[in-house]
């Protein structure tokens, strides 16, 4: 079995379009989803996204809220009327418009619905799904609370009207402590400094993005490449005269399991290396969650390649098959575009993908600074080793069932 | 050493053997012959263990191949058609794995390759990938890779196959000294040379049966074949023909210009056959001493040169 995998290592070694393929393209690669996705550097480098805010109301509130917004480092906004805004948005010349309407304040105060309005160019959806994502998380976090906050205080006094206003005010406090924070501005902008920056401190999410998505696809391409060796040695009789001698299916299948592991971790480690290099990925902050990560994805990615190659017949069909289930698993899984910006049923989908579970993993490890420990985390793991281990299988059964007949 | 009993294997409805059995006994070196699709294939699989047969029994170096597989593949070296090597590894890389996988202990294996890769003549070249080996070369590393674990039974299909003169030279002084050893070895050819050559016992199959089996001088008997004489003429006419006819007292027949006169006594009979044939007028142009060898033997029982 080892003597198999020691085998193949040499012959992947000895193999330079292989060592190419699997080492060097995917360079490339991440340099240009990293730039696609403005993963460059650090954060505060993050491409922005544009929004137009009109302000009808001009009240403490508002003002407060988007000068809050424009502190995000995902927007950079601009401000004007509400019929240049309609006007850009119709046009074309900008993708979306966030107008607080007259009456904001009044409302936020009354725990009353907000008049708040997103405006947005109905040709540009993908964007749409990208601000959505940025707007939804933080403007729900800045005024959602304190709207909840004024509706349960309204809704407390319209039920006790006869209760004395030292009471009230002391149930108002409890009302409010509940949500969080307290009446006080200063608490509210307490609340967006701890929560919402906190999980976005040093890295782009564009770059993680890109590095884990580009490295599990590519991983999936190159693994399919050594599934394919199987093939290889049926074609070339090394399979039948592998079968001469005493090891069996079984070991032959093993040895090929440990190489494509060895050469799939081999080559996530070194696009994690290379963004650290290149792009400043802090892969230090978590080497055992990286370690973790990288092992359950190899052994997942690998397990596809061996399956693949345990019932085709020939390596053109792998080539074939290969290409069409790597695109669409990454497609599906998030490796060429992040998942949130998929239609919801795409995003129900993904789950079917390695590369889902992959690249939210390394989210984990690098976004959301999850330690190894965190259940989260250690359910997207479990997750690609269920994958492997249900691929793995499969390729055993079927190999096992088709050995004589494919030597 | 090998002793097959009613072995069958069906493909559906095709027959490949019907109820084989045949005995080789230990250092033998025995040729399988027979045209192709005749089962030859089929036989060398399932007694190199990857085919497994419908119905009857091997052994091999005494163990039954059917319970003890792994032992049976121990003792077994199988030489195949294909050369199959990694063209990517060094003919030293392919020796080491190959015969790695029997467990041979590294020093030992070492030393193995060093002397067989003397024997092959290719100890200069033995880093050298194997895709650039020639032919002949790779044909002889393919050998040896079958060798290092010293088997007892060495299975070899068509070795020859698409080799130079100078290969094909080493291979049969391999061959040879493999016989010398003890080496019990299974051989099939299409060369009707080699296997006259080598082989000190022989089996015909033919449509899943072995049809004939034993020596060269045991098959030519058994086959009642005779070495005939082929006299052609410049021309000949009818009468002329008849004339001659009237004057053999053994079988003959012509076949165009062609006389062929069967006899037991070649060489006291051609002597008289030329001297009657130029008493009748006839134009000799040429004289040919068909002998009774493997190629007549085989075509006698089967119908088919073995080349078919």
């Amino acid at each position: 079995m080892f003597r198999i995998a020691i085998k193949d290592l040499k012959l992947f070694v000895a193999e330079k379009r292989s060592m190419i393929l699997t080492f060097i393209v995917p360079i490339p690669l991440i340099t240009l989803f990293s730039l696609a996705f403005g993963g460059m550097g650090k954060s505060s480098d993050v491409r922005k996204l544009p929004l137009v805010v009109c302000d009808e109301d001009h009240s403490i509130s508002t003002k407060r809220l988007v000068q809050q917004l424009d502190s995000l480092p995902q927007l950079r906004l601009f401000h004007t009327s509400l019929d240049t805004a309609n006007d850009l948005v119709q046009k074309g010349k900008e993708d979306a418009a966030l107008v607080f309407h007259k009456g904001f304040a009044d409302s936020l105060e009354e725990g009353k619905n907000l008049p708040i309005e997103l405006r947005y160019d109905k040709a540009k959806e993908v964007q749409m799904g990208m601000l959505m994502a940025v707007l939804s998380g933080n403007l729900m976090h800045l005024v959602g609370t304190k709207s909840l906050e004024r509706k349960a205080i309204v809704r407390f006094d319209q039920q006790n009207p006869g209760m004395d206003s030292a009471m009230k005010k002391g149930v108002h406090q409890m009302i409010a402590s509940n949500f969080g924070g307290g009446t006080s501005t200063g608490k509210s902008e307490a609340i967006l400094t701890s929560t919402a920056l906190s999980a976005q401190a040093e890295v782009s999410p564009g770059l993680i993005q890109a590095v884990a998505g580009t490295a599990v696809m590519m991983l999936l391409f190159s693994v399919a490449g050594l599934g394919a060796s199987l093939l290889q040695e049926k074609e070339e009789g090394t399979l039948k005269k592998l079968l001469f001698s005493p090891l069996t299916p079984g070991n032959i299948l093993f040895g090929k399991m440990i190489s494509a592991n060895i050469v799939a971790m081999t080559q996530l480690l070194i696009m994690f290396l290379f963004s650290w290099l290149a792009f400043g990925l802090d892969i230090k902050q978590n080497i055992p969650g990286l370690i973790l990560m990288i092992i359950a994805t190899a052994f997942a990615c690998s397990g596809f390649g061996i399956m693949l190659a345990s019932f085709v017949k020939t390596r053109a069909q792998v080539q074939g098959l290969t290409t069409l289930i790597v695109l669409t698993m990454s497609a599906i899984g998030g490796s060429m575009m992040p998942t949130f910006v998929m239609p919801i049923w795409m995003q129900h989908m993904a789950v079917f993908s390695v590369n889902y579970w992959s690249i939210q993993g390394f989210y984990d490890i690098y976004w959301r600074l999850k330690p190894i420990s965190d259940p989260d985390f250690l359910m997207r793991v479990g997750m690609l080793f269920l994958i492997g281990l249900v691929l793995n299988t499969i390729a055993i059964f079927m190999f096992r069932r088709n050995i004589l007949k494919i030597a | 050493m090998i002793k097959v009993e009613n072995l069958v294997k069906k493909y559906g409805e095709t027959t490949a053997l019907d109820g084989i059995s045949f005995e080789i006994k230990e250092g033998k070196f025995f040729g399988l012959l027979g045209p192709n699709g005749a089962g030859k294939t089929t036989t060398i699989s399932i007694l190199s263990t990857i085919l497994r047969p419908d119905s009857g029994t091997v052994r091999i170096a005494g163990f039954d191949l059917q319970k003890d597989p792994d032992q049976c593949k121990r003792n077994i070296g199988v030489v195949t058609q294909e050369i199959a090597l990694y063209n990517k590894l060094s003919a030293f890389d392919n020796l080491m794995f190959w015969g790695g996988i029997y467990d041979v202990p590294k020093a030992e294996l070492k030393t193995r390759i060093s002397e067989i890769l003397s024997l092959f003549g290719l100890t200069e070249r033995q880093h050298d990938k194997i895709e650039a080996y020639s032919g002949g070369m790779k044909r002889r590393i393919n050998i040896a890779s079958a060798m290092l674990h010293r088997p007892k039974v060495l299975f070899m299909d068509e070795p020859t196959v698409g080799v130079d003169p100078q290969s094909r030279n080493l291979i049969f002084e391999v061959l040879e000294k493999l016989h010398k050893e003890g080496i019990t070895i299974v051989y099939t050819t299409h060369y009707m040379e080699e296997a006259e050559r080598f082989c000190d016992q022989i089996g015909i199959i033919d449509k899943g049966k072995i049809i004939a089996e034993g020596t060269l001088a045991e098959l030519k008997k058994s086959g009642g074949i005779k070495e005939s004489i082929a006299v052609t003429f410049n021309e000949i006419s009818e009468e002329v023909a008849k004339k001659i006819g009237t004057f053999l007292d053994g079988e003959f027949k012509f076949t165009g210009n062609t006389l062929h006169y069967y006899s037991n006594q070649i060489k006291s009979d051609l002597g008289k056959l030329i001297v009657l044939c130029n008493d009748q007028g006839a134009d000799i142009s040429n004289i040919e001493i068909q002998k009774v060898n493997l190629e007549t033997i085989f075509l006698s029982l089967t119908g088919k040169q073995l080349r078919d």
